[in-house]
């Protein structure tokens, strides 16, 4: 690791550089996109430079007490906040989930075996190949295609960039290793905007679900009606029989309060003082055992991402799933008889090899970022509203510290849903990751960040997402490129969810509240919030964003919607949209049930029709 | 203007890994393409592919074929299918080379395959055409023949005109039995104008027993239809039907190879030469039932045969003729005939010598073998029975065929001019072959040798 970043990273929470989570904070810089590792190095060298201006020497060769007085100096300025928070965050997440390791460890079970999938890493798969569907993508959207497919009898094959990562595997290695190999980017897929958001999107066999929290919102009654009466999105149209299927197929069930945790009661336990309409999740997860760490994978095998519940189904049923296959284009057939038609993909090895496979169906679920780049390298993004569109949910959180230890055992990441601002466009749920691997950021430099680092198991968590406009745009055709700019609503509504976060947590007996803003970083009563929250800006907050949908949405309207009402790609013939970018607008809740729902009403609509 | 299609030949090398093996295996195919419309590179073409294709050690089957979809820039993509036998296994070949303007010579010439046995991949394979050696051969390859050929030469070419008889005829061997089959269908239309007429027969060749021949007609003639149509006798594209006496047949035709003109292609045309003969596919299979009233029904199954064409004014004064599949998708067609035309008649025979090897035809012009320089050169015919010879040199090649048909073997019938005029056919379709190819290399070196034992067509027409 550069020195520079070493030296900064050991300054920043007061360590000697030595312990081991250095090493996994390489790696962790390893795994970003270079712009991301660029910028890290540049703020780490400004830091140095601000050692240099302000000491004489470099970070590095400060001893103890010199660099802690500079920490202390350099973090009381408000202008180099933006450069400590840059290597903040990698730093905690490294720190963060190595102090989970050390955890009092949960009784061990063995993981159970997982349903049986047909997996072919590409590199053993031959260059030519046919297939009656080629499947482009094996998450949420993906997967439930592939199965509608290949229960109708077609030969079909699932390309998958990640790789295969076994229930048995994620017990069996630390969670930041995890966490490098199931995201994209690191985990550190940015929106440029004013303030930039984090994008966390995974990628493996099974996608973001893999990684998610396992919450299963049904979509909103009111979100099906607009998009089928406002944007003509047909393919909704008995759309409830879809999710009821969705639902049956992923055990959705109410969590029930065994092994919520601390965190979730606490987060009931405020709503209920304030009157607030709250309740555990529904999730995914029969015989959830508490593990808290949905968010790199399940390692108890109780939550039923689609690898576990409905990839296995498709694969009974005929589908063969590729790992390591990163689809470059799609190929199409420009001289067809009534238009041009797709005529199958060209995918990239890990090696750089390319392997064919002919088909006259592609259903491109690559998910909502990747699948305007996509069809723009297949020469298919003509449409202008390609790309556009881009819904998110932005996302704060704020934490709050209470007497008792709040990590004490079992918890369940992502346990409660308190749904009273859910009409505002605010839903707040309560949300117990690891330091560093929620959107939240402990305050603090130095020793102070070390002791908060320290007493983090005294935090409780609540993080809460916006509804948002669609204010977000993909660029470019290869890297991920996103620019995002939060509309005037939605910042006041972020700024309305910190306050209501931070009350609820008074309400539950917290004896401070952490904001999560470098400049205002804590409060001891709710009125003191009120004062501090008064002078934040959205621009200053640490807003991470989940469930990128809509960027080549559906809809009756040509010239709006890429993608005709029954999820065709328009302009060409066979290339159906099944994933979160075919959803016309924002839906206002955890998407995995609605993106499998659309994607299997789209998919069994086209069967029907066939 | 004709419709015109486009044929070329194509060589490819490259290594092949079978399932079931852990080492490659050189791979080679050697393609024979014909187009269904001129290949234009901008549009998409679909093809018909025959050849050969060898796996060191496993395969070599040179009876491959298969179809090409050819589209390098519409859909940047060239896909070769074939079927192919590889012990005794039937496979699947299917690859395409997929062309990118940033690797144009690489993904010109690079061919990835997967092998398939019932749909289950069972090898993968990456070929590659050799620019060096295989460049020139190809491209000098590229012929753009009428597209009428094929199936169109089966529909009735008689005008009205007096004094025309106009011929389809079917000969095969049935592989199971070694029995010889000949179905013949004949329009007369007479000189002195009367209504034109149509007769024909079938004729048995059993591999040992004695011939059996019943005739049909005659019976006035329509003239409609794709082919030979009379109640209940069909010659049509892909069926032969009909009954006469106590035979009843009913095949399918199913055509393996491109047509194959005997005489001077334009004579098909234009019907300028006392008589022509060609064939509408050189070589077809045959599916179907030949069944008769005293010893019951003839299965036929993957029968090798063909049918041929003669349109012309009637019979020649002397003929001899011979058809003869080698094997390996090489056939040999010779006609040598004496013209009853005054002038014509004291010449010696015409040859006409057709021999369709490794996708080629030898020699390239027919008239060469027939009247050779002038005279000087030309293809040489001993016409006599039991045995009749032909030989013949072109360029550095020569060929020598000696036919016999034994008597036992041998149908004699009466044919009818149009003048009323009378000729005897002596015809066998279990007839003996030796058919030797030499090439001059410093000397004669043999080139190729086919023996055919009881499986040539063979027939001698005098007056």
């Amino acid at each position: 690791m550069n020195p520079t970043v070493a030296a900064v990273a050991a300054a920043l929470i007061a360590e000697d550089g030595t312990a081991p989570w250095a090493g996994r904070l390489r790696g962790l810089l390893d795994s970003l996109p270079a712009p991301a590792r660029a910028g890290i190095r540049g703020a780490a060298h400004a830091i140095d430079v601000c050692a240099v201006a302000r000491t004489g020497k470099r970070l590095g060769a400060l001893d103890n007490a010199q660099r802690e007085r500079l920490m202390a100096q350099l973090g009381a300025s408000k202008a180099l906040l933006p450069l400590l928070e840059a290597v903040k965050v990698p730093v905690l997440l490294a720190a963060g989930t190595e102090r989970a390791l050390h955890r009092p460890a949960l009784p061990r079970r063995p993981a159970p075996d997982d349903p049986l999938l047909d997996l072919t890493p590409s590199r053993d798969w031959p260059s030519r190949s046919t297939a009656d569907a080629v499947v482009i993508g094996s998450g949420a959207g993906g997967a439930i295609a592939a199965r509608t497919l290949a229960r109708a009898g077609l030969s079909v094959v699932v390309l998958e960039e990640g790789e295969h990562h076994s229930t048995a595997s994620f017990g069996q290695r630390a969670p930041l290793d995890r966490f490098t190999d199931l995201y994209r980017d690191g985990g550190a897929t940015i929106a440029l905007g004013s303030p930039p958001l984090v994008l966390p999107v995974g990628r493996a066999v099974g996608g973001t679900t893999v990684v998610n929290s396992g919450t299963c919102y049904r979509t909103p009654d009111h979100v099906v009606a607009r998009w089928r009466t406002r944007y003509g999105f047909a393919a909704t149209e008995g759309f409830a029989d879809a999710l009821d299927e969705v639902e049956r197929t992923l055990r959705v069930a109410r969590q029930p309060t065994d092994v919520l945790g601390t965190n979730g009661h606490l987060a009931l336990a405020g709503a209920a003082k304030l009157g607030w309409q709250a309740a555990p999740l529904r999730r995914n997860a029969p015989g959830c055992r508490g593990s808290c760490q949905c968010v790199v994978g399940c390692p108890s095998g109780a939550k039923q991402s689609v690898q576990l519940s409905v990839l296995p189904a498709a694969c009974a049923s005929g589908a063969r799933i590729v790992t390591g296959a990163r689809v470059r284009r799609v190929l199409t057939d420009p001289d067809r008889p009534g238009g041009p038609r797709a005529a199958g993909v060209v995918a990239s090895r890990p090696d750089g090899s390319e392997l064919e496979i002919l088909s006259p169906v592609v259903v491109v679920a690559a998910g909502a970022l990747q699948t305007p780049q996509l069809l723009r390298r297949s020469g298919l993004g003509g449409h202008p509203m390609l790309g556009r569109n881009l819904s998110v949910h932005p996302a704060l959180s704020v934490a709050g510290r209470f007497g008792d230890p709040v990590a004490d055992g079992r918890a369940v990441l992502q346990s409660v849903g308190v749904e009273e601002l859910h009409s505002e466009g605010i839903l707040i749920e309560a949300t117990a990751a690891p330091p560093g691997m929620t959107s939240f950021v402990l305050p603090g430099v130095g020793r102070t960040l070390r002791r908060e680092l320290e007493s983090a198991d005294h935090l409780a968590t609540l993080g809460a997402m916006i509804a948002d406009e669609p204010s977000g745009r993909v660029l470019g055709r290869e890297h991920t490129l996103l620019r995002y700019d939060l509309s005037r609503r939605d910042a006041s509504r972020l700024l309305r969810a910190q306050l209501a976060m931070g009350e609820l947590l008074f309400a539950a007996g917290a004896e401070e509240v952490l904001t999560g803003v470098p400049h205002a970083p804590r409060a001891r009563t709710p009125r003191e919030l009120r004062e501090l929250l008064r002078k934040v800006r959205a621009r200053h907050l640490h807003v991470s964003a989940f469930h990128p949908t809509g960027t080549a949405a559906a809809g009756s309207a040509p010239e709006s919607a890429p993608t005709d009402p029954a999820g065709h790609l328009r302009g060409i013939q066979g290339v159906l949209i099944a994933d979160g970018s075919v959803l016309p607008s924002c839906p206002e809740v955890n998407p995995q049930v609605s993106i499998m729902a659309a994607a299997l009403a789209i998919t069994e609509r086209w069967v029907a029709r066939r | 203007m004709t419709a015109r299609v486009t044929t070329f030949t194509e060589t490819m090398l490259g290594r092949v890994r079978l399932a079931d093996e852990d080492r490659d295996r050189p791979m080679r195919l050697d393609l024979v393409v014909r187009t269904e419309s001129v290949l234009l590179p901008h549009r998409t073409t679909r093809a018909r592919v025959t050849g050969r294709v060898r796996i060191a050690g496993r395969a070599d089957d040179a009876e491959a074929v298969g179809e090409l979809e050819i589209s390098p820039l519409a859909r940047r993509r060239i896909r070769y299918r074939i079927s192919f036998t590889l012990d005794g296994r039937r496979l699947a070949l299917d690859g395409w080379k997929s062309l990118t303007p940033a690797r144009p010579v690489a993904s010109m010439t690079v061919l990835p395959v997967t092998l398939y046995e019932d749909g289950e991949p069972v090898g993968e394979g990456r070929l590659r055409f050799p620019l060096t050696t295989g460049l020139a051969p190809f491209l000098a390859s590229f012929r753009f023949p009428r597209a009428t050929e094929g199936t169109g030469d089966l529909a009735p070419r008689w005008n009205g005109e007096p004094g025309r008889t106009e011929v389809w005829y079917t000969t095969l061997t049935d592989p199971a039995t070694g029995t010889g089959i000949w179905l013949h269908h004949e329009v007369v239309a007479p000189t002195d104008g009367s209504r034109a007429y149509a007769h024909g027969w079938v004729a048995r060749f059993p591999k040992d027993g004695p011939v059996e021949h019943a005739r049909f007609g005659p019976v006035p003639w329509t003239g409609q239809g794709a082919g030979y149509t009379t109640d209940g006798i069909l010659a049509q594209p892909g069926l032969l039907t009909g009954s006469a006496g106590p035979f009843a047949w009913e095949l399918t035709e199913t055509p393996q190879a491109p047509p194959l003109h005997t005489f001077p292609r334009w004579s098909w045309r234009r019907p300028l030469l006392p008589a022509s003969q060609m064939l509408p596919a050189a070589r077809c299979v045959y599916n179907g039932t030949l069944r008769h009233s005293e010893w019951g029904e003839l299965r036929l199954e993957q029968a090798v045969g063909a049918s041929a064409r003669i349109y012309g004014h009637g019979n020649a004064r002397r003929w001899a003729w011979l058809h003869a599949d080698l094997g390996g998708g090489d056939v040999l067609e010779i006609v040598a005939a004496v013209s009853v035309r005054p002038g014509l008649n004291r010449l010696p025979p015409l040859v006409f010598l057709r021999l369709l090897h490794n996708g080629r035809t030898w020699p390239r012009r027919s008239e060469r073998a027939a009247v050779g320089w002038a005279g000087l050169g030309r293809f040489r015919a001993e016409l006599g029975l039991p045995e009749w010879r032909v030989t013949g040199r072109v360029g550095r090649r020569r060929v020598r065929v000696a036919v016999t048909q034994p008597p036992e073997r041998t149908l004699a019938l009466d044919y009818t001019d149009p003048d009323g005029s009378g000729a005897v056919c002596r015809n066998s379709e279990t007839a003996d072959a030796v058919v030797t190819l030499e090439k001059w290399r410093g000397r004669w070196r043999q080139e190729a040798e086919w023996r055919l034992s009881g499986t040539a067509h063979a027939e001698v027409g005098t007056r």
